[in-house]
């Protein structure tokens, strides 16, 4: 199931930047079949003809993409050949043994390091590969639904490069009525410094399916990441999906993500944002059938000179849909948030009921945080309610703790756990509750 | 045999002075009340005693035997023994009963002054708290002893709590923590009558000798359930009146306008 790899190695390595020729290299070391290339130049071209964000865009007023160069970053090193695949390092193999997992997959830079199935999910019809080799594979499938159902390649400037060079990535199929209980878990580790990266994540249910798929993203350091995440979910079906986003605190990251619901679906996004050194996300969930139901949960915790900038977009087409948004961060030092959320009921979606939240925990005066709730109705019988805070640890609850015996710092280091907490009571499994708490603690630390 | 003193204690809010000399001795063994209308400065006093930041101590001094409590940080006044029980206690988002608690104990009992030792796996990673196992036992214990339901262990401190659920995990709170001193201020407010009963069989049992507690109350109602051994009248930022359990019926009698007609700032000047 690994990739196949032809001769380009040489010139990928050695150039910055990009071209056209970057991409056709980038497929024919792949050995794409036909169509794929042309989907790349198809993006290519549009990479091309859309203009870099400005500061007067709305999106981009807060989030300034000052001494971001993108020919500095390398494209990735071409996949390896079969037969040189090494040991995991203690780091990736501690990631997996963490968790358990329905089955795992692994990579390092472009490279598919390792494949793990625990369940037997190929005879339930399960598709759990990953994206390169799917596209080998299971052409039909991947060709009808990748980029064009959830994110199309003109969504944005980074994902039109993402859809031109997209390298590592997972493809999720569940067939109609299957349940997959444990997690299908993600790995990758973008372990070369000063590279770039384009991860993607296609996940597509039939009805009545369910199924949990975590992401978690490390490495980077350096470099560009610009991933794409595609939720697609069929009626009635379950996804719980997780986005943990633990990069270098010098990597520059871009992701666009958006789920389509079908009718009575069910969606639970944790989307975890620890690491880079600036992170642009956009994030949306779009009901278009009846009855779906929606919840978005972030958390991020900027220290140093980080800058995370969520904007999402709840879209409720249809009627009688639900959808509940919360993020809730924390700052320190120089850091920076920025949230801005729009909740979108078109005309026909009455009966929507629809929530957002932001709340930010500010530790450091140093720090701050720009919250833009924003609420597009046009529909009449609906029900919808959006709210944004920003505070510093309550002095009362710090008074409070003391006084049952905890030291100011021990007081002050729950109190910040506490704040989290209603984001990590709705994360589905336990051993990411676990790690969450973990970089937390260390994140509060100092 | 231990005592807490509060010799002529003066102390303003935002330049406001609310106490203005208070002298007042509790010793391990008694149950001292203390009863004064709205606004006199009972949870003032209370704050003080458990070292609330917000208040300015402008005069006089509040001893644990014979040591001055005042440069001391709230959390060093519970290693002393003090423990204050909130008239409204805050609600702490996401902070459960049973984390904090354990944080807590451990600090109080000494735990966490010694070197770190590893716990399980997924567990903390150098943990020098109570070991998870003996704590779970004994909270549970006290739950039961104190009709606390289990399912409180879990939950976030006071977050939706009624009243009289807050006020019985004071209660259980303080039988964790086991403080020489216990101020308890206004437990009996708020609470029907099941309610109240659990709440002062909590302080009746936990009323040893070891022990002493300052119960701030306005009713004579708490006094039905716990016997006092003295009750000070509290009235414009200082104690005007001690005495026996017939002071508290004496109140009930005459109400505070009596109070304010003998102690009151006019009647000093008339
Ligand atoms: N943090 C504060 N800032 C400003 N004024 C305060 C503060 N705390 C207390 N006060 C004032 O001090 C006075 C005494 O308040 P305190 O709460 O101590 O009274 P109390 O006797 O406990 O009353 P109650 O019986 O209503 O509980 C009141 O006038 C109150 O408004
Ligand atoms: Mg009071």
């Amino acid at each position: 199931m690994s990739v196949i790899v032809k001769e380009a190695e040489a010139i990928m390595q050695s150039a910055a930047g990009f071209s056209e020729a970057t991409v056709r290299a980038h497929s024919a070391a792949r050995g794409e079949p036909e169509w794929m290339l042309n989907f790349r130049l198809e993006a290519w071209r549009l990479f091309e003809a859309l203009p870099w964000p400005k500061a007067t865009d709305e999106a981009w007023r807060r989030t300034r993409l000052t001494g971001f160069d993108l020919t500095r970053f390398k494209p990735v090193v071409i996949p390896a050949a079969e037969g040189k695949k090494s040991e995991l390092s203690t780091l990736l193999q501690e990631e997996l043994d963490e968790m358990e997992s329905a089955a795992s997959i692994v990579f390092e830079e472009s490279e598919l390091r390792n494949s793990v199935t625990r369940s037997p999910l190929d005879s339930q019809g399960v598709i759990f590969l990953d994206l390169q080799s799917a596209v080998h594979q299971h052409a039909d499938l991947v060709r009808k639904y990748f980029m064009a159902e959830a994110v199309k390649p003109g969504q944005n400037k980074f994902t039109a490069l993402h859809a031109a060079l997209w390298d590592t990535g997972v493809f999720v199929y569940v067939p109609a009525s299957v349940r997959v209980t444990l997690p299908l878990q993600v790995i990758l580790n973008q372990s070369s410094e000063g590279v770039g990266g384009y991860h993607h994540t296609l996940v597509v249910t039939e009805a009545g399916a369910e199924v949990t798929v975590v992401d978690d993203l490390l490495g980077a350091r350096d470099g560009l990441q610009a991933s794409v995440v595609e939720l697609v979910i069929g009626d009635s079906s379950v996804v719980r999906y997780m986005n943990l986003q633990d990069f270098d605190h010098s990597t520059w990251n871009f992701l666009t993500g958006r789920a389509v619901l079908g009718r009575d679906a069910d969606l639970r996004w944790i989307q975890v944002s620890w690491g880079s050194r600036l992170t642009k996300a956009f994030l949306d969930v779009e009901l278009s059938k009846p009855g779906g139901h929606a919840e978005l949960l972030g958390i991020y915790f900027p220290i140093g000179n980080q800058h995370i900038d969520h904007q999402t977009l709840q879209i409720h087409r249809a009627p009688h849909c639900f959808s509940d948004l919360l993020f809730n961060g924390a700052l320190k030092d120089k850091s920076r948030s920025v949230y801005m959320g729009i909740i979108q009921v078109l005309p026909g979606a009455q009966k929507t009921d629809a929530y957002q939240r932001n709340g930010n925990l500010i530790l450091d005066t140093s720090a701050r945080a720009d919250s833009i709730p924003g609420l597009e109705i046009e529909a009449d019988d609906v029900r919808c309610t959006h709210g944004a805070t920003a505070a510093q640890v309550e002095e009362e609850y710090v008074f409070y703790l003391m006084a049952r015996g905890l030291t100011r710092a021990q007081a002050e280091r729950m109190i910040v756990q506490g704040f989290f907490q209603a984001v990590l009571d709705r994360v589905p499994v336990e051993s990411v509750v676990h790690k969450l708490e973990r970089v937390i603690e260390r994140k509060i630390g100092g | 045999m231990s005592v807490l003193e509060i010799r002529n204690l003066h102390a303003s809010v935002e330049d406001r002075e609310i106490l203005k000399g208070v002298n007042l001795t509790l010793r391990s063994g008694e149950i001292h009340a203390l009863m004064g209308p709205n606004g006199s400065g009972k949870s003032t006093l209370a704050y003080l005693i458990a070292g609330h930041p917000h208040y300015v101590v402008t005069e006089g001094d509040i001893l644990v035997d014979g040591e001055s409590v005042l440069e001391m940080e709230p959390d060093e006044r519970t290693k002393v023994g003090i423990f204050l029980a909130f008239q409204y206690p805050v609600a702490v988002p996401g902070v459960s009963v049973a984390n904090f608690l354990r944080t807590a104990v451990s600090n109080v009992r000494g735990y966490t002054a010694q070197k770190a030792v590893a716990e399980g796996r997924g567990g903390v990673i150098g943990s020098n708290l109570m070991p998870m196992r003996e704590f779970r036992k004994e909270l549970n214990d006290k739950m039961k002893e104190f009709n606390v339901d289990p399912s409180f262990a879990r939950r976030y401190l006071n977050d939706g709590f009624s009243g009289g659920e807050k006020k019985r995990t004071e209660v259980l709170q303080m039988a964790m923590l086991g403080p020489k001193f216990a101020i308890m201020d206004e437990s009996d407010s708020g609470l029907d009558i099941d309610a109240l009963r659990v709440v002062s069989d909590g302080i009746n049992k936990l009323a040893t000798s070891d022990r002493g507690f300052l119960l701030i109350t306005h009713y004579q109602r708490l006094l039905n359930y716990v016997k006092p051994n003295y009750v000070s009248i509290f009235y414009e930022g200082r104690v005007v009146m001690t005495g026996g359990p017939e002071v508290a019926h004496m109140l009930e009698e005459k109400g505070y306008g009596w109070v304010e007609r003998e102690f009151g700032s006019e009647a000093v000047v008339a």
